[in-house]
C-alpha cells in the first residue's frame, strides 16, 4: 500500500533518491566525456552567479508549481489532466490576443480581460477530456496527451495563419504587446514579474481550499473512494468536472503569466514541455500541494542551473530531465525495493532456519 | 478545385503513404497488445520508440551499418524492457508514473546523448535500411506504386502481425500471457507464476516498440535523428491497443487506419496549413476513443437485454 502524506520516512528517500539520481546523472556524464563535478559546479553556478539567474528560476518555480498544484487539483479527485500543456498554450494566445487587439485601453481593464479569456480558454479545453471522463468513461491521459498536440498544432497555425506579427521577422509568432501593458519586472532583466505573487496567492489558495475546506475534503474522498463519496451524498461528477474546469483554468494563467511577464508575445517557445515538468515534481510530491511548492523551487534551481551549465561548460542542459526521471524512478519504486529487500531476507533467514531445524533432526 | 483535393487523396501514394506512417505505430501496437495482455497499463511505449529510433541510428552511425543498428535496437528493446518490467512488475509502483517518467527520461537521454554525440543540428544521412522491389508488382498499376519498393520493415510488420497473432492466440504461452493479466491468481493455481509472463510481455513490447523507433529513423527518415522523434505515436500506439482490445490483427488495422488520416493530411497540406492537418490524426484518435467506448457499453446492454429475454422469470 502506498504510504499517505509526508513524513521522515518520505524525506528521507528523497533525500537518497537525490543523492543517488546526481550519483547516475555523474556517470552518464562522465561517459559522455565530461568532468561531472565540473559540471555540477557550473550548475550550482548557473542558478545562483548572479541576481538575473535568481529571478529566472524565480519565475521557473512559479511556472512549475502552479503546473504542479494544477495536476494535484485533478489528482486529489482522480482524474489525471495531462493536458496542461494545451490549455497553457491555448491560455497564452487567448490572453496574447487579448491584448494586442485591446491596445489602446486601460491597463487594468486589458490585464482582467486577458487573464479572464485564459482562464476561460484553459478551463473549456479542460472540460473536453473532463467531461468524456465522467460522463462517457474515456481514459482521460490518452485523450488530453492527443489534445495537447492538438493544441500545439493549432496555436502554431493561428501564429503563422491568422494572427501573424506583421512586423517581426519570425516564422511563427502573434503581434507584441505594447510595453505598458507588460507586468512589472522585479528584478531587471531576469523573467520575474509580479505575476509571481499573484501565483502566491493562487497556490495559497489552492492549497487552503485543499487542506482545510469541506469541499477539499469532499474531494479527497472523491478521489479515495468514489462510491463511498457518491452514496455519501457529494456530487462527485460535478466535483470532478468542477475540479478539471479549474485545473484548466490555472495552466492558462500560467500561459498568460508567461506572455505578459516574460515573452511580450506568443511563440512557441512560451512552453517547452513545462507543465509536463509540473507533473513530474507533483509525482516526485506524492500530489501534497506543500511539498508542491517546496520541491519546484529545488527543481525550479536545478534547470535554470543546467541552463547555465549548457552555456558555460557546454554540457547539454536535458541532463536535468534525466536527473528528475530518476528521482521519480527511486520514488515510485521506493516502497517495492523495500518490500524486495525484505522478503529476500525473510526467505534467506527462512531458509537458514529449515538447514538449521533438518541438520538437528538428522543427528 | 474538389476534384483536385479527391484525386490527390485517393491516389496510389496516398495508400503507400498509409502504410509507412501506419507502420510505427502498428509495431508499437503490437508491443502494447503483449503488455495489455498481462495486464499492465504502458503508457511508457513513446518513451521506448524515442529510444529505439536513437539507438538505431548510434548504432549505425558507430559501426557504419543499418543491420548493427537494428542489433542495437534489439538490446536496447530487451534492456528497457526489462527496465520496465522491473518497476511495474517486480517493485508494484504505480504503472502511470512509470509510464510517464520513462517517457520524459526517454526524451532527456536521447537528446542529451545526441547532442553529445552528434551537436546540436542531430545527425542524418547514416547507412539505412534496403528498401524492398518486388519485380513482380512492376505491372500492376495500382497496387504495384502501394506494396512495391518499401522499406524492409513495411514487410516484416505484416510476418509480425501474423506471429504475434499465433503466440497470442494459438500458443500456451500466449494463453498463459492472458491468464496473467485476466486471472492471475488462476494462473499461479495452475503452477505457472503469473510474474513471468508480465516480464517476458515487458520485454517484448521493449523489442517491438524498438523495432517501431528503428523504423522511423533508419527506415522512414533514412537514418536521420531528432529530438523528440516519437512525437505521440506511442500515444496512438496505446489508442490503437484499446480500440483492438489487444488483438494484434485488428490493432493493426487500427494503425492503418491512423496511417490513413495521416497520410490524407500530408495530401491536403497543399491546400490548407500543415499545422491545421496534423491535428487529423490526433482528432481521430480522441473519436475513436469515445467510439469504442459507447459502442462496448452499447454491446454490454445488449447482452443484458438477451440475457433478460433469455430467462423471463429472473
Amino acid at each position: 500500500m502506498k504510504r499517505k502524506g509526508i513524513n521522515w520516512s518520505y524525506l528521507a528517500s528523497l533525500a537518497i533518491s537525490v543523492l543517488l539520481a546526481f550519483a547516475i546523472g555523474a556517470v552518464i556524464l562522465a561517459v559522455a566525456g565530461f568532468d561531472p563535478g565540473k559540471a555540477y559546479l557550473a550548475m550550482i553556478d548557473g542558478a545562483f552567479s548572479n541576481a538575473r539567474h535568481v529571478g529566472d528560476f524565480l519565475e521557473y518555480a512559479m511556472v512549475l508549481c502552479i503546473c504542479g498544484l494544477a495536476c494535484v487539483l485533478g489528482s486529489r479527485v482522480g482524474i489525471f489532466n495531462v493536458g496542461g500543456e494545451g490549455q497553457l498554450l491555448l491560455g497564452a494566445i487567448a490572453a496574447c490576443q487579448v491584448g494586442v487587439v485591446m491596445n489602446g485601453a486601460p491597463k487594468l481593464l486589458v490585464i482582467l480581460c486577458a487573464a479572464l479569456a485564459a482562464m476561460a480558454v484553459g478551463g473549456l479545453y479542460a472540460l473536453i477530456p473532463g467531461v468524456l471522463k465522467v460522463k462517457v468513461k474515456v481514459n482521460e491521459v490518452i485523450t488530453t496527451i492527443m489534445l495537447n498536440t492538438i493544441a500545439a498544432s493549432f496555436c502554431q497555425f493561428l501564429a503563422k495563419g491568422p494572427w501573424k506579427n506583421p512586423n517581426k521577422n519570425l516564422v511563427a509568432a502573434t503581434g507584441q504587446l505594447d510595453p505598458r501593458y507588460w507586468f512589472t519586472t522585479l528584478i531587471p532583466s531576469s523573467n520575474l514579474s509580479t505575476a509571481i505573487l499573484v501565483a502566491a496567492f493562487m497556490a495559497f489558495l489552492t492549497w487552503y481550499i485543499m487542506q482545510k475546506t469541506s469541499v477539499g475534503f469532499e474531494m479527497k474522498l472523491t478521489g479515495q473512494n468514489p462510491r463511498f463519496a457518491f452514496f455519501s451524498g457529494i456530487k462527485t461528477d460535478k466535483l470532478v468536472i468542477l475540479c478539471m474546469l479549474i485545473s484548466g483554468a490555472m495552466c492558462g494563467l500560467v500561459g498568460m503569466f508567461r506572455v505578459y511577464g516574460v515573452e511580450h508575445l506568443y511563440r512557441s517557445s512560451i512552453s517547452n514541455q513545462y507543465y509536463f515538468e509540473g507533473l513530474t515534481v507533483a509525482m516526485i510530491a506524492r500530489y501534497d500541494p506543500v511539498t508542491v511548492i517546496f520541491l519546484s523551487f529545488f527543481f525550479a534551481v536545478l534547470k535554470i542551473g543546467a541552463q547555465g551549465m549548457e552555456l558555460s561548460a557546454g554540457v547539454p542542459n536535458q541532463i536535468y530531465l534525466i536527473i528528475q526521471t530518476v528521482i521519480i524512478f527511486f520514488m515510485a519504486a521506493e516502497n517495492g525495493i523495500f518490500t524486495s529487500i525484505r522478503s529476500a531476507s525473510q526467505r534467506k533467514r527462512a531458509k537458514a532456519n529449515l538447514e538449521r531445524k533438518g541438520g538437528k533432526s538428522h543427528a | 478545385m474538389l476534384e483536385d483535393i479527391l484525386g490527390s487523396i485517393f491516389s496510389p501514394g496516398t495508400f503507400n503513404q498509409m502504410l509507412r506512417s501506419a507502420t510505427p505505430v502498428a509495431l508499437a501496437a503490437l508491443g502494447g497488445a503483449m503488455t495489455e495482455h498481462a495486464g499492465i497499463m504502458n503508457i511508457g511505449m513513446d518513451g521506448m520508440i524515442l529510444m529505439g529510433a536513437f539507438f538505431g541510428v548510434l548504432g549505425s552511425f558507430l559501426f557504419q551499418s543499418a543491420g548493427m543498428g537494428i542489433l542495437m535496437v534489439l538490446v536496447m528493446g530487451v534492456i528497457v524492457g526489462l527496465f520496465f518490467a522491473l518497476f511495474t512488475v517486480q517493485f508494484k509502483s504505480d504503472e502511470f508514473i512509470i509510464g510517464t517518467a520513462l517517457n520524459t527520461f526517454a526524451l532527456g537521454l536521447t537528446s542529451f546523448l545526441s547532442r553529445s554525440i552528434f551537436g546540436t543540428a542531430g545527425t542524418k544521412g547514416n547507412p539505412a535500411l534496403p528498401t524492398i522491389h518486388i519485380p513482380l508488382l512492376d505491372h500492376i498499376p495500382f497496387l504495384g506504386t502501394v506494396f512495391n519498393d518499401n522499406s524492409l520493415f513495411i514487410y516484416l510488420t505484416w510476418l509480425l502481425v501474423f506471429v504475434m497473432w499465433v503466440f497470442v492466440y494459438k500458443t500456451p504461452y500466449g494463453f498463459w500471457l492472458r491468464a496473467s493479466g485476466e486471472k492471475p491468481e488462476t494462473l499461479r493455481t495452475a503452477g505457472i507464476q503469473p510474474e513471468r509472463m508480465k516480464w517476458l510481455a515487458s520485454i517484448l513490447c521493449g523489442i517491438l516498440c524498438g523495432l517501431a523507433g528503428a523504423h522511423l529513423s533508419l527506415g522512414q527518415l533514412q537514418g536521420t535523428f531528432a529530438e523528440n522523434m516519437a512525437n505521440s505515436r506511442g500515444y496512438i500506439a496505446f489508442a490503437c491497443v484499446i480500440f483492438s482490445a489487444a488483438n494484434p490483427g485488428k490493432a493493426y488495422l487500427a494503425a492503418l487506419m491512423f496511417g490513413f488520416f495521416d497520410a490524407i493530411g500530408l495530401r491536403l497540406q497543399d491546400h490548407i496549413s500543415s499545422d491545421l492537418t496534423n491535428i487529423i490524426p490526433y482528432a481521430i484518435t480522441v473519436i475513436m476513443m469515445v467510439y469504442v467506448v459507447v459502442r462496448g457499453r452499447q454491446k454490454k446492454r445488449h447482452a443484458h437485454r438477451l440475457k433478460a429475454q433469455a430467462s423471463p422469470g429472473s
